[in-house]
């Protein structure tokens, strides 16, 4: 098995456990899904029949064992507040969430990078306390205030872009900016760092020495080995991207994966809370998964490692 | 023609665009523009008519309903008995899983004995039925569907329904008096408050149906392009208390907690006077209301009282309270500011308070498992005063029923049994106004005020009629200059 093989299934336990968390958790949560499908007027012989429908009346480990069963084959039940199957309900918001934190990501990376590296190199410089000021406003302002402030300025005040909703790329632009700004302001400080300590080890000094032009010292080789760090960074803030979204998506009714879990646990809806979760833990997974092999195209030395 | 256009915000989907399952709020509002009912509320909490021209009672187990036969389903298709009948049918049916079989469940039999009668058969005399036949009408061919079916008579029919972003609806071509001029009429999902008021300010909306913070009310009421309109409304909003708690099991300490709010100014406060302060479920428009004392903010009264229940200040004006209790309340901003006023008004008294906040779906288990001492509510669409029965009658503890704080009294069953039995109106008004100063009286819950029906619009709309009960159906009959 190649190590490729071998890291998808180091995978597996992850994803199980956080299956199995999240079977925990939805059960110990108060409220029941037939409560709220039926209302206060039901019958309690009609409580009894859904529940039994439903599979809710079974021992709860035989529910966890039977939710794990299907998930495995890819089958996450049906949604109790839709009325379809959970794979189908997602289907049709993932990729809206994919979008958001994809193109959030992609601004975070070409914004903070570049930012960094100058900040870098002219340490002190107006660039450098511009970088400063924005990777700190990045990191302290929240969303729920970032966001609407943004609608203000840019949707009421300029009158360029639209208030909420989705259906066009200018509707992509405040909610991926204000999801992508504290992703920013943690780049731009890890760069700067990462660079600084780069441009001062022996290998650029030699690189210098040896009379490599300026901008070759600073890509190919301060830039490279600076990048390891980062790209580490950027797969565990994957994780803090995708719980963004369910703020992000919420402001700005944005239909994607975010909004479905709120939605999903306030109908207690458990088989489409499990499902989002899972879908959201299977996506940080992946780009991590995804962040291993670039740091073996980034550092050879991982690839002797596998 | 763009310009005929309307885009209303709401904060969440609706359950169910499908009459057999949705319960919530805005289903019921949606359901207002794409199904039609046998009746629909009147402003006064009667039954007023709708696909049934009119009805008897020729004895008090049954009710004939006469059709109009001018309703058509967008096919073109009359809306015919059979179809009611189907659509009652399938509720009844208990593989449908329907949350409104409860409300039918009193029905023993349907007949249809031609195409523009239905009767309905009940198994004991029960007025309150016609509250249950706000169900709209499906066509007999899909009312036993599995899936959800949102084809109806309405004044609009459904083109697309995208579930947490839009709904588009369209003028159902065969609508009696002519299809309505809005077109389309889109309800676009928004959940943050500030960014459906922000949609509003920029024109993305026309009409905005949840009354915003009073501060940011402010600031839409400055807009030229923008109308405020308020009506006084009938949602009850009240204090409930749970009896099973020995100190709240006596009717002083009840009265005493009563005595210590100040409504108007709690509804200065927390709602920027836009309220009524309540006698009790029933506002003045209601046809069964009766005038009951609203208790007056009167705290020596309270204290008074408290020390006459035996829970006298250990330290006078000082820091040590006479007892304790908690209050749960939603994550909600004006909920929680509503929480700590009252919180603030009996620590007067000598009663502290802790706030506790959980997310909805927590707090709404909770309250109907009687798992609380104080929490404050809202009734909404209060219709029948047969909800008195639902509420105080000690049979309708939950699961039951609504009578969440287990208040019991051999008066209040009686008369609110007798409520939902007597069929003479004028008979049923003397029972009611009978049952509403037993509440005043025995304050169950403590009335805090009836809620007033704020809602913002674009100038451009003419002939929309803001509802007590927050319903769209006036849309049908609106346009846009």
């Amino acid at each position: 098995m190649g190590a490729a093989g071998r890291r998808l299934l180091a995978l597996v336990p992850t994803v199980v456990g956080v299956a199995t968390l999240v079977f925990v958790l939805v059960h110990l949560v108060p409220g029941d899904p037939v409560d709220v499908m039926l209302g206060e007027w039901a019958a309690p012989a009609d409580v009894q029949a859904l529940r039994h429908d439903l599979g809710l009346d079974r021992p709860l480990l035989e529910q966890y064992l039977r939710f794990l069963a299907r998930a495995a084959t890819g089958d996450l039940g049906d949604s109790i507040a839709y009325r379809m199957p959970v794979r189908r309900v997602i289907a049709a918001r993932y990729p809206a969430t994919l979008a958001l934190a994809g193109t959030a990501l992609g601004l975070a990376l070409v914004l903070a990078i570049p930012l960094g590296v100058v900040a870098a190199l002219r340490p002190r410089s107006a660039v450098d306390r511009a970088a400063r000021v924005l990777s700190l406003a990045g990191v302290c302002l929240p969303t729920v205030w970032l966001g609407p402030l943004l609608i203000l300025a840019f949707a009421i005040g300029l009158g360029w872009l639209p208030v909420s909703g989705a259906g066009s790329v200018r509707h992509l632009v405040l909610p991926a900016v204000t999801l992508a700004l504290g992703m920013i302001g943690v780049l731009v400080r890890l760069t700067r760092a990462s660079m600084i300590t780069a441009l001062g080890e022996e290998y650029v000094r030699t690189a210098r020495a040896k009379g490599a032009p300026a901008w070759r010292v600073v890509a190919v080789h301060a830039l490279r080995n600076a990048l390891l760090p980062v790209t580490t960074v950027v797969g565990l803030q994957a994780g803090a991207l995708l719980a963004g979204t369910i703020v992000t998506e919420t402001i700005f009714a944005w239909p994607g994966l975010g909004r479905l879990v709120v939605q999903a646990i306030d109908a207690r809806d458990y088989p489409l809370v499990q499902g989002c979760v899972l879908a959201i833990a299977f996506t940080y997974v992946a780009v991590n998964a995804l962040v291993d092999a670039l740091h073996r195209v980034i550092d050879p030395r991982f690839r002797h490692e596998s | 023609m763009p310009h005929a256009g309307l885009v209303v915000v709401l904060p969440s989907d609706p359950q169910s665009l499908d009459p057999r399952f949705g319960t919530d709020a805005n289903s019921a509002r949606l359901a207002d523009l794409l199904h039609v009912a046998l009746t629909r509320p009147g402003s006064d909490g009667r039954r007023v008519p709708a696909l049934a021209a009119r009805w008897e009672v020729p004895d008090p187990r049954t009710f004939v309903f006469h059709l109009r036969t001018d309703f058509r389903f967008p096919d073109g298709s009359p809306v015919t008995a059979t179809d009611v009948r189907a659509t009652y049918e399938a509720v009844l049916d208990p593989t449908i899983a329907s949350p409104r079989r409860g409300a039918l469940a009193v029905l023993s039999a349907i007949e249809t004995p031609d195409d523009a009668t239905v009767v309905l058969h009940t198994r004991e005399p029960f007025t309150a039925l016609l509250d249950a036949t706000g169900l709209g009408v499906l066509p007999a061919a899909r009312a036993r569907d599995q899936t959800e079916v949102a084809i109806g008579a309405g004044p609009f029919r459904l083109v697309e329904a995208v579930r947490g972003e839009r709904i588009v609806l369209r003028p159902n071509p065969g609508f009696p008096g002519g299809p309505p001029r809005i077109d389309p009429l889109v309800v676009r999902i928004v959940p943050d408050e500030v960014v459906r008021v922000l949609e509003l300010r920029r024109g993305g909306a026309g009409l905005l149906e949840d009354a915003p913070e009073p501060e940011v009310l402010e600031w839409l009421r400055r807009d030229p392009a923008l109308r405020v309109t308020r009506v006084p409304g009938t949602s009850f909003a009240y204090l409930a208390l749970n009896l099973r708690d020995p100190r709240l099991a006596q009717r002083r300490v009840r009265q005493a907690i009563a005595l210590a709010l100040d409504r108007r100014a709690l509804v200065r406060f927390v709602l920027g006077g836009a309220a009524r302060p309540a006698s009790g479920l029933l506002a003045p428009e209601h046809w069964a209301y009766a005038p009951a004392p609203i208790p007056p903010h009167d705290v020596r009264r309270a204290r008074r009282l408290l020390d006459r229940a035996g829970f006298r200040d250990p330290d006078g004006p000082g820091p040590r309270p006479r007892f304790r209790l908690v209050y749960k309340t939603s994550t909600d901003v004006a909920r929680r500011r509503l929480a700590e006023a009252i919180q603030a008004a009996l620590a007067e008294v000598g009663i502290a308070v802790e706030i506790r906040s959980y997310e909805w779906g927590t707090l709404y288990a909770d309250v109907r498992r009687g798992n609380f001492q104080l929490s404050a509510l809202t009734w909404v669409g209060v219709g029948d005063p047969d909800l008195y029965y639902l509420t105080f009658h000690s049979t309708m503890r939950p699961p039951a029923g609504y009578n969440r704080g287990g208040y019991a009294s051999g008066v209040m069953d009686r008369l609110t049994t007798e409520g939902r039995r007597t069929l003479d109106p004028e008979r049923r008004r003397a029972v009611y106004a009978r049952i509403q100063r037993r509440a005043a009286h025995d304050l169950p819950v403590v009335p805090l005020w009836w809620e007033d029906r704020i809602v913002v619009a674009t100038r451009r709309l003419s002939g929309f009629v803001p509802a007590a009960d927050g319903a769209l159906d006036s849309l049908a009959r609106a346009s846009l200059d």
